[in-house]
């Protein structure tokens, strides 16, 4: 990108151009992924997925509980 | 990473990102709707075995 000079990007964007939008961009990536984060959890309270070795009628929690009992 | 909107148009690349957002949540939904256990309108259906639950008539 040294050849990169004001107004001759191949978007057309100018450097501080890019950085602005990229602020944006990120912060705009960051809210979407944290609404998307909570309504994941929301949703795996509801009805995890990821069914157990027994299907879905053993609670994952037994998973949780067996990872627990490598921890504690 | 600021440097890709200097390849990028970024009014392009937004229109891209939300439709594509906007197709994979749609599809996301319709096949969730689709199954059994994640369906949020109808609920589950026990006519079949679906469950262990089911009371014997």
């Amino acid at each position: 990108m040294s050849g990169v000079t004001k107004g001759s990007s191949t978007s057309g964007l100018t450097e501080s151009e890019a950085k602005e939008f990229h602020s944006i961009f990120v912060s705009s990536f960051i809210i979407f992924t944290v609404v998307a984060i909570i309504a994941h959890i929301l949703v795996w309270q509801w009805r995890p997925w990821l069914p157990g070795v027994n299907g879905y009628s053993t609670s994952l929690l037994d998973g949780v509980q067996f990872v627990k009992s490598f921890l504690v | 990473m600021w440097r890709v909107w200097l390849l990028f148009d970024p009014r392009r690349a937004l229109v891209a990102l939300f439709v594509f957002l906007f197709v994979l949540a749609l599809l996301i939904h319709f096949i969730l709707l689709s199954t059994d256990r994640f369906n949020w309108i109808e609920g589950p259906h026990h006519g079949a075995l679906t469950t262990m639950q089911a009371a014997p008539k």
